[in-house]
């Protein structure tokens, strides 16, 4: 891999075109003459409930002798069952109509999904006609990306690998949230499942570096895809193991195994990089537009007084305004540029990710109503946005965000990048 | 997954009274009323609410604040990794809405044993309705494997009633005090 590439990974898995699953329907040629009656009673009798992208009618025009073509009109009658006799498995008004009108029926295939392409769309009529409606939302890139708008995607990305080397040890996840309208950062966050660092030192966290990065980008392959072989860490002698295991979304369930003593550190299985910067910009959030600190802390105070129970909350509140703190001096350079506009969560941010999301991760960033993802390497055994889940295609979902993956050059991993 | 009409202990219902307090302690600070609580041995050790207005950060569920609390005690105690791991495995969790993909996701990381859950989540679900997390995957793992999780048993239903009227009275009272410029009612949906 030599150079910066941006791929968009779609709401569902490709299909090749001509590669589309199908399904049997029982259709027949009909004289156009009773055309709209029959397809309205069809609809009615015998409506293609899951097949709507299917059209009810195919017309074809066949050349007739002495030069004067007609169009033929066929129409499906119903989807064929799957099993057995298929007229005897036809309804009664369905197998009625049939006979009062003298038709003739056949099996046809039809393509089961709606196209989410014009390929796919164009391959589809072949079999059977069908509509095809592109994405009616638009969220910028999908469609491509300018020359500028690539140079801060890249940008960005080589940023967030930079924090994933920096972090103490391991090599962790690394999240940057982005403003791209102004292409500035709201925040960035590193793994904190297992760091000798509390999260209330962000500072320290991010300015302390390490070289490990280095030595286990040299277990992935030229993709930058990691490699099977090393992530399971059975295989492998304890330092790159140790190495890593550090991503946290890459191995959610391990932290219950840690080895070793881990009594010094801080450490929490939840506090994903994700999970983190989102904490983070809500904490900016607050800082920066204070307006609504006062329902804040009101709701505070009844949370202590009607709720015993609900832990330390004291501590969270101090935890919190060293969090804001922290945001304050990692931020600075913007604030009064961007005080006029506050937006509602995380509406119209960018998240790059070094690694693809776990499912935890990814819903969590469906919740704080990111724009775009970007990530650099595939997360094969857990990842939630193509490899495991592709939870960008989960439409009962209230929000959507579109995924795309940044390949990065070999020479940005090592230690010059 | 169990259904109502099932046998069930019958501190069940106690305990999910708990959590739909805990729902109304949300409701009293405008936030969408889901609460829960978690249980160690028949006893309570941590209860959650619903924090997202108050904290500007979508992803402050009832029982990421549960747990939370319970790390944030087991931290102070100097408890090991593993030792967490092994409490975590004897705790049921009630709540008063089934978890969303993310809580879902998490309760299957920390390795919870149990959850109770009173009414479905059908946008967000993660036990059933829309992904099911609960349930670990019976797939073969690719050469080797990275350690996955056994899975939680899940129990739906449980009291679903109150939870939903928990949520009707929330969206028909209009939440009068909250930020309505940055709030749209139906963008408040995000249990
Ligand atoms: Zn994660
Ligand atoms: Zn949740």
């Amino acid at each position: 891999m030599d150079t910066w590439q941006i791929l968009h990974i779609p709401d569902n898995p490709p299909i090749a075109p001509d590669q589309q699953p199908t399904v049997d329907a029982i259709a027949s040629l009909i004289d156009p003459k009773f055309a709209n009656t029959l397809v309205r009673r069809l609809n009615q009798i015998s409506p293609l409930e899951n097949l709507r992208h299917v059209k009810r009618v195919k017309k074809k025009f066949v050349e007739g002798v002495y030069l004067t073509g007609k169009t033929q009109l066929s129409v499906i009658l119903c989807l064929a069952s799957e099993n057995g006799n298929q007229l005897e498995s036809m309804q009664n008004d369905v197998q009625e109509l049939m006979n009062s009108y003298k038709l003739s029926p056949f099996i046809t295939k039809v393509c089961k999904y709606a196209a989410l392409s014009k390929e796919e769309w164009e391959e589809q009529c072949k079999l059977w006609p069908t509509s095809y409606h592109p994405p009616t939302y638009n969220i910028d890139g999908i469609t491509g990306f300018s020359e500028e708008d690539s140079q801060s995607v890249f940008r960005f990305m080589k940023y967030a690998i930079q924090l994933a080397k920096s972090s103490d040890n391991l090599v962790v996840n690394a999240a940057v949230i982005v403003d791209p309208s102004v292409k500035q950062v709201i925040t960035t966050a590193c793994d904190q499942t297992c760091s000798s660092y509390s999260p209330t030192n962000k500072i320290t966290l991010e300015t302390s570096c390490c070289e490990k990065l280095e030595a286990f980008i040299s277990h992935s392959d030229s993709d930058g895809v990691l490699n099977h072989q090393t992530v399971h860490s059975n295989s492998f002698p304890d330092k790159s193991k140790q190495l890593c295991t550090g991503v946290s979304c890459l191995y959610p369930w391990q932290w219950a195994d840690q080895q070793s003593d881990m009594s010094s550190c801080y450490w929490h299985p939840l506090r994903h990089a994700a999970i983190v910067a989102i904490e983070s910009s809500a904490a900016r959030d607050r800082y920066l537009f204070p307006s609504l600190g006062k329902i804040q802390d009101k709701s505070f105070e009844m949370d202590n007084m009607q709720s015993s129970s609900a832990g330390s909350p004291a501590k969270r509140q101090k935890t919190n305004s060293t969090n804001v703190h922290s945001d304050d001096n990692l931020t600075n350079g913007e604030g009064s540029s961007s005080l006029s506009a506050r937006p509602y969560l995380c509406t119209g941010f960018d998240m790059y990710l070094v690694w693809e999301p776990c499912i935890m991760c990814a819903m969590a960033l469906v919740h704080q109503r990111i724009r775009r993802i970007f990530f650099a390497f595939p997360n094969p055994d857990a990842g939630a946005l193509g490899s495991v889940h592709r939870l960008q295609g989960e439409t009962s979902l209230n929000h959507h965000y579109a995924v795309f993956r940044v390949l990065v050059p070999q020479q940005i991993l090592s230690r010059e990048g | 997954m169990s259904s109502l009409g099932e046998e069930y202990p019958d501190d069940t219902l106690t305990f999910m009274l708990l959590a739909i307090e805990q729902a109304k302690v949300a409701m009293d600070c405008l936030e969408v009323p889901v609460g829960c609580v978690i249980v160690e041995d028949g006893k309570v050790i941590a209860s959650g609410r619903n924090r997202t207005t108050e904290t500007r950060n979508a992803t402050r569920h009832a029982e990421m604040e549960a747990i939370d609390t319970l790390l944030e005690q087991w931290r102070e105690k100097r408890l090991s990794q593993s030792e967490v791991a092994k409490i975590f495995s004897k705790c049921k969790l009630y709540v008063t809405c089934e978890p969303c993909i993310m809580c879902a996701a998490a309760l299957s990381f920390i390795g919870i044993k149990e959850v109770f859950y009173g009414c479905g989540n059908d946008k967000f679900g993660g036990c059933g309705s829309i992904l099911s997390l609960h349930s670990s995957s019976s797939e073969p793992l690719i050469s080797g494997g990275a350690p996955r999780g056994e899975g939680f048993k899940c129990n739906g239903g449980i009291m679903a009633s109150e939870a939903v009227s928990l949520f009707r009275s929330f969206y028909e009272q209009g939440n009068p005090n909250a930020p309505k410029p940055h709030r749209p009612l139906a963008q408040q949906a995000t249990q």
